[in-house]
């Protein structure tokens, strides 16, 4: 996400610096920007190192103001701070002594306020793009828009992350050089081009960029609650494709346009791709531990399966044969296999390797089912597992394999919590609850030793174990889990004896 | 006493298993009783009379089926059966007295044969009880005079020594005797010596050697 925010931070400064250039126009106090003004035909060297300085110095003032130093510069600003004392203050840090802040500015920065929404747009998260109408009522004396967006271009050339503009028609109409870096296309070969070229998700041919930003936008919106799915797939010129983030903000120049920015997610993408990948080798190795238990979960219906096929066999040789007790008999057969293909699904679906599928969720179910599968292995253990769960709860929006991990981890745990303490005292109760704020609350106690107090953060974190043969990361990709789904994992010592691990998950209206 | 028929006690925590196996043992003509756990057996077991044995799940929820094991086995035949047993957890049940042990899914045939067997051998320990029941009532019916002579008789003393160690006439141990070996139901001195034998009774007086 620091990506993201330098882009953002630069973004603002860029808009601060081009309200600037409007601001120090009107008071004829910034001599070289006059200058530039002066030369609208703009030769690159001393523009573009203009455009650098600028740049550099709007970044400084940002982070200034960012870092909250509102008082040393800005004396003056702080009182006529106005309905954004952050901005204000940027300006005024930006502009030192030039007594810059007067009232009559403010209240002209207050009419430029649209402007700001160059910066802001791409922080929604939801992507909603707001277009610029009111930039429109720039006063007619300011600043010639034409060079505004000229020198922001050239600006644009020296930003460290790929950034393109699409005219209305959704065509490229500039890109910089990060774009070609990252893409691998000349500049030559990518103006006119549309952006569904680099972005084919973007949506095909012929729309318009307001289009492409709608479809954005809703892609956007849709995305699940899990990472990987905010970002898009990007198509270099050699045809291999990364995972992007794209921020897409509709900007009204003259006859508007559209900025692009592209931030390669490919880092990020792969972190993912490692954290789903180190949960599934967990459960699959999970699955080994239990692989004695699970058999013998699967032989339990094929022993009743195969005698009762064999006392069939022995009552169809009797005479008279009893046909009732045959009856009852392939019924009961047919309820074993059943019985065995539940088993064989639910090991399928804890082992199951692929992308996540956020689904609305019963969290009982997914409870009963991990249950189910540790039911010998709790036997072997001689440990008795009760649920107490309630009913009507609001469905959790997760996907079902991940927590079905996650509660898999925890009653492993409070099982092997208990491995020293004597049989007959064994238990674990599995609480599901309706919590404040729309959300659901599962607690899975034990009765073993507890924690130490140092302990029960600590345990959530790699390689941090006290089991023997433990690798120590059940528990830190649990709460990974977890928090990936917006929830939350912790650990409490009970009262009496032993501990309890809670998770809360967002349900209903505000999962 | 008449021998009701053998019984068969099917106990797993698994209802469908236990009904499945309750039917092939009752298809080959034996009566069954299905129990879901190690303390509904425990709860049986003093009213059964009858010959029986007993098919058990090595992993019962509330209790281990060896330590149930530990418990009845002299009393019942067990015969094993288990999803997940390991060599050690079978040797320690065969030194301990079962009749079998089982892997799941079980054979029908090493099954039913299993069971014939636990069951003959059921049968043999209920018939040896019941004589020994019916010796026993019939040694609480001697006196304590008839009982002392009994004791001295089966370790081979002579009526002379018997009378001399009572300090009575061996005219008087002759009459006790022969109340003994009437109320004994003994026909010969070599029976009552059996009967004496089978009960325990006239070890307690008799010096290692003479044993």
């Amino acid at each position: 996400m620091s990506i993201t925010m330098q882009a953002i931070a630069i973004l603002e400064a860029l808009v601060i610096l081009c309200l600037l250039l409007v601001i120090t126009r009107r008071h004829q106090t910034a001599a070289l920007v006059a200058g530039i003004g002066a030369r609208p035909g703009a030769e690159p060297p001393t523009q573009t190192a203009q455009a650098r300085h600028d740049a550099k110095r709007a970044r400084r003032a940002w982070q200034a103001t960012r870092a909250g130093r509102f008082d040393a510069p800005t004396r003056g600003a702080s009182t006529e701070a106005g309905p954004d004392p952050r901005r204000s203050a940027a300006v005024s840090a930006q502009a030192g002594d030039n007594q810059l802040v007067s009232a009559a500015a403010r209240s002209r920065y207050e009419r430029m306020h649209p402007m700001q929404y160059v910066g802001v747009t791409h922080r929604h998260a939801s992507g909603q793009i707001e277009a610029l109408e009111n930039s429109q009522s720039l006063p007619e004396h300011a600043y010639p828009r034409r060079d505004i967006e000229r020198h922001f271009c050239e600006i644009v050339e020296f930003l460290p992350f790929a950034i393109l503009l699409l005219d209305p028609g959704g065509l490229i109409k500039t890109v910089n050089p990060e774009i070609t870096r990252l893409f691998g296309y000349e500049r030559d070969e990518l103006v006119s081009q549309r952006l569904t070229l680099l972005v084919p998700e973007c949506g095909a041919g012929d729309d318009s960029s307001a289009c492409a930003a709608t479809r954005v936008s809703q892609r956007m919106e849709s995305a699940s609650p899990v990472p990987s799915s905010h970002e898009l797939s990007a198509r270099r010129k050699d045809g291999t494709e990364f995972r992007a983030e794209i921020g897409l903000n509709v900007f009204r120049f003259d006859e508007g346009a559209t900025i692009v920015f592209i931030i390669d997610r490919t880092d990020q993408y792969e972190l993912h791709r490692n954290r789903l990948d180190l949960a599934h080798l967990m459960r699959v190795s999970t699955m080994g531990q239990l692989a004695s238990s699970l058999a013998h979960e699967l032989n339990q219906p094929l022993t009743a399966i195969l005698s009762n096929v064999q006392a069939a066999q022995r009552f169809m040789a009797a005479d008279p044969i009893d046909l009732a007790e045959v009856r009852e008999i392939l019924n009961d057969i047919v309820q074993d296999d059943y019985r065995a293909s539940e088993v064989i699904r639910r090991i399928r679906a804890v082992v199951k390797k692929g992308e996540l599928e956020v689904a609305p969720l019963d969290l009982a179910g997914v409870i009963r089912d991990a249950v189910h599968l540790l039911r010998s292995d709790a036997i072997v253990r001689s440990t008795r597992v009760t649920l107490d769960l309630a009913d009507d709860l609001p469905l959790v929006h997760a996907d079902k394999v991940q927590l079905q991990q996650v509660m898999l981890n925890l009653l492993l745990n409070a099982f092997d919590a208990m491995n020293e303490i004597p049989p007959v005292d064994r238990a674990v109760l599995v609480t599901l609850r309706a919590a404040p704020h729309d959300s659901v609350c599962l607690a899975v106690s034990d009765k073993g030793h507890g924690l130490t107090s140092d302990k029960l953060d600590r345990i959530f974190k790699p390689f941090v174990t006290s089991k023997p043969h433990g690798l120590g990361l059940g528990l830190s990709i649990s709460r990974t889990i977890i928090d990936m789904h917006h929830g939350r994992l912790w650990a409490e010592n009970n009262r009496t004896r032993g501990a309890t691990f809670y998770v809360t998950l967002p349900a209903g209206e505000a999962a | 006493m008449p021998v009701s028929d053998p019984q068969v006690f099917v106990v797993d925590d698994d209802e469908s298993v236990c009904r499945a196996l309750a039917r092939l043992i009752r298809s080959a003509g034996y009566s069954v009783e299905t129990l879901d756990c190690a303390a509904a057996l425990r709860n049986r077991m003093s009213t059964i009379s009858e010959p029986a044995c007993v098919v058990l799940d090595v992993q019962l929820p509330d209790l281990s089926g060896l330590e149930l094991q530990r418990e009845l086995n002299t009393r019942l035949p067990i015969i094993f059966i288990t999803g997940h047993g390991d060599i050690t957890m079978s040797v320690d049940a065969m030194k301990a007295g079962a009749t079998d042990f089982l892997p799941k899914p079980v054979c029908e045939t090493v099954l039913l044969r299993s069971i014939a067997q636990a069951l003959q051998r059921a049968e043999e320990a209920h018939a040896a009880r019941s004589e020994l029941d019916a010796i026993r009532l019939r040694v609480s019916r001697l006196t304590p005079r008839e009982r002392e002579v009994m004791e001295l008789v089966v370790e081979g003393r002579l009526n002379k020594q018997v009378a001399s160690e009572l300090g009575t006439s061996e005219q008087t141990v002759k009459i006790h005797r022969a109340r003994v070996m009437t109320k004994m139901e003994a026909s010969s001195l070599a029976q009552l010596v059996r009967i004496a034998d089978k009960c325990g009774l006239g070890m307690r007086g008799a010096s290692p050697a003479s044993r």
